[in-house]
């Protein structure tokens, strides 16, 4: 069985979802993991789709030319084997909270730091907010943390950046309660 | 008296509403004792509810004490609760839940912060206690499953819910 990952974006309206999922439907695809959201202006759509025997790349692609003609970006990829599966990410799940007035470098200054001490980026979301002469970055990212690094130490690590980069930043263990 | 399977869905017993107990004869005992087992070898979950094990009668075990989260907070142990009801929820919470029955997904859920729950217990007394925290929130979410509720049923939000509002 073939994988893709499959991206669409474009001006949100009612019908999107509909319309993307009448077509994979159409062809016998399989929506394996998908999350979609809108961004500023923009619905989109990130799947991951499965084809028990198509595995032509450009004739999946051509099934999608329609969603062009309606104004919609699309964007699909053949992953390799493999590709599809979860990996089994293994530690404790944390939270990390930033935010503060807007300047460049916030995202990357504290995924930087992140990604120096070898913790597993699994979800980010950033969003502009408050009034606009007094613009506010919120980010909100959930990470993984690798064997034998503790809450505590991401809060050391980042108590740096907020001086840095003037911005409050606090960080949770979010684990789930596993019931 | 053995730690049995737990139940995935979408096994079609975990969205059973349960029958309360009234004969109390001794397989209350052993089901008490199964879902204890089934407790401690599923790696010492926090809690397992009858259905989970196939039995569509209203019992329950929850046990916090273990846990890492647990072991921070005021906790009575070892719990065996038989026809269990909440009769005062105080203050909300939202945590991520996991369930052994919906392996591979977690969840944003509501939950009252603080309980008063009655049950009966393994010498079938009548016991009222008042609990908080996670264990409240795994109480909660284990008589849910008496009612063929799981955590999916209940999920308040997804993720960035902060960024939802607008």
């Amino acid at each position: 069985m073939s994988h893709f990952a499959l991206t669409i974006i474009g001006r949100d309206r009612a019908g999107i979802v509909s319309e993307v999922t009448s077509i994979l439907y159409q062809l016998g695809c399989n929506i394996a993991d998908s999350s979609c959201s809108i961004l500023g202006g923009q619905f989109s759509m990130i799947l991951i789709i499965s084809h028990p025997e198509l595995d032509d790349q450009q004739k999946l692609a051509e099934s999608f030319a329609p969603l062009e003609e309606n104004g919609l970006s699309v964007f699909l990829r053949t992953l390799k084997p493999g590709g599809e599966e979860h990996p089994d990410l293994q530690g404790e799940i944390c939270m990390i909270s930033v935010y503060g007035a807007d300047k460049p470098g916030i995202v990357y200054r504290v995924a930087r730091e992140l990604g120096e001490k070898q913790i597993n980026i699994t979800d980010l979301n950033t969003k502009l907010i408050g009034a606009k002469n007094a613009p506010v970055y919120v980010m909100m990212i959930e990470a993984i943390l690798k064997q034998g690094v503790e809450v505590e130490d991401v809060e050391d690590w980042m108590a740096g950046l907020k001086d840095e980069l003037q911005v409050d930043i606090s960080v949770r263990s979010i684990t789930p309660m596993e019931l | 008296m053995a730690a049995k399977e737990v139940l995935l869905y979408p096994n079609s017993i975990l969205k059973e509403l349960c029958t309360p107990i009234e004969d109390w004869d001794d397989s209350v005992a052993t089901l008490l004792q199964d879902l204890v087992d089934t407790m401690v070898a599923a790696g010492h979950s926090v809690g397992v509810a009858a259905p989970q094990i196939g039995e569509t009668r209203r019992a329950l075990v929850v046990d916090v004490s273990k846990s890492k989260l647990g072991k921070k907070q005021e906790n009575h142990g070892l719990l065996q609760m038989v026809n269990p009801k909440i009769i005062e929820r105080e203050g909300q919470t939202v945590v991520r839940e996991g369930c052994m029955s919906v392996p591979d997904y977690t969840g944003n859920v509501t939950r009252a912060e603080r309980i008063v729950v009655q049950f009966q217990d393994q010498a079938r007394q009548l016991q009222v206690i008042r609990a908080d925290g996670f264990e409240a929130i795994a109480i909660q979410h284990e008589i849910d499953h008496l009612d063929g509720y799981l955590f999916l049923d209940r999920v308040s939000s997804l993720k960035t819910d902060l960024f939802r509002r607008k």
